[in-house]
């Protein structure tokens, strides 16, 4: 499935246009980009401990879980869209950067556990919310889910040292190559 | 400082970080996950003085167990920085940006000490509802952690930034 033309068309937009030129919308949109990512990361990392019974296994894991998923998921579409901003400025570079894919990967499939873990281990969560060591499934979710978002992070801090420069020359200019006399 | 900054860019270390590719990216990824690790701190323990957070766990307790990570984090933190600071010297001491943000950091954790000693000091008990002026500086804290991040990341656009604020 070819994806170019998608990605031709984002950066083609009028947005990505208005991105590209401006000044200081970049750098906001980057720096809401990590402030968003660090509550991701870090308000996941919080339940994964929980779920691998770190520090303990005192505090219900039902309740912790309630309190600060809805963080997760704010923050989540926060980065997500201005993800997609950052995206769209330079889709089509974006498009063949191997970072970029593994990243998306990544995030795949932390998504997948965490699907995974909501449809069926949490089912069984009352048996193990508090004082008791929690499942092999729910440990396997907790290591998997803390190893993938770290995988997403060193991605997209790649993605930035591989993307390269667009230098793309326009159609109507001529190089003249000749040696200077 | 400038010259300094001149002079640290041609030094063998700064040099050395500069041209091993994966040095700056490995510190800067390290860098990005020590700040989710104390901004989430800063987040959880503000949520708890606005009472959405761990309600039934006293702050304090909450403090203890969190106190050891925050102070090690930005520890990390300042290592790292330090080491990409020494690879990019002239960037950062020109950058307005780096100036604010390390002075934010110095008031961060001044008032990190202070709220330790405060809450250690007061050991309420869960349930406690904390005053107006207390929720106040909880939300005050965490916008300016958030400010602290947004010119970590402003450093590399300081020009586009500040303009004619930007240093040199």
């Amino acid at each position: 499935m070819d994806l170019m033309p998608i990605f031709e068309f984002m950066q083609n937009s009028a947005l990505s246009g208005y991105l590209r030129t401006s000044l200081k919308a970049m750098p906001i949109v980057e720096a809401i980009h990590v402030m968003a990512i660090a509550t991701v990361f870090g308000t996941i990392v919080l339940v994964d401990l929980r779920l691998l019974g770190l520090p303990n296994v005192q505090r219900s894991f039902g309740k912790l879980h309630h309190e600060l998923v809805q963080w997760t998921w704010i923050a989540f579409g926060i980065a997500v869209i201005t993800g997609v901003l950052l995206l769209m400025v330079n889709a089509v570079t974006y498009h063949r950067n191997t970072a970029f894919w593994l990243k998306m990967i990544a995030m795949g499939l932390a998504g997948l556990n965490m699907l995974v873990f909501e449809l069926v281990t949490a089912k069984s969560v009352s048996k193990w919310d508090k004082g008791v060591a929690p499942p092999l499934a729910a440990r396997t979710a907790g290591a998997l889910s803390i190893i993938l978002w770290i995988s997403v992070i060193v991605f997209g801090r790649w993605i930035g040292f591989t993307k390269g420069y667009d230098f793309s020359i326009p159609e109507d200019v001529q190089f003249d190559f000749s040696v200077p006399q | 400082m400038f010259e300094f900054a001149e002079w640290l860019g041609t030094t063998p270390l700064s040099v050395a970080i500069q041209s091993t590719l994966w040095v700056t990216p490995t510190l800067q990824t390290i860098h990005i996950l020590m700040i989710a690790v104390v901004f989430t701190i800063v987040l959880v323990l503000a949520l708890r003085v606005l009472g959405r957070v761990r309600a039934d766990e006293p702050l304090v307790e909450i403090y203890a167990r969190f106190a050891p990570w925050f102070w090690s984090a930005l520890c990390v933190m300042f290592v790292t920085g330090l080491v990409l600071s020494i690879g990019e010297p002239i960037r950062e001491t020109h950058a307005l940006s780096f100036w604010i943000k390390m002075s934010l950091i110095v008031v961060g954790i001044v008032t990190s000490t202070i709220f330790g000693r405060t809450v250690r000091a007061a050991a309420a008990p869960d349930g406690h509802v904390y005053s107006g002026r207390a929720r106040a500086m909880a939300v005050v804290t965490v916008a300016m952690w958030l400010f602290i991040i947004f010119l970590g990341r402003a450093i590399a656009y300081d020009v586009e930034v500040w303009g004619s604020w930007h240093l040199g």
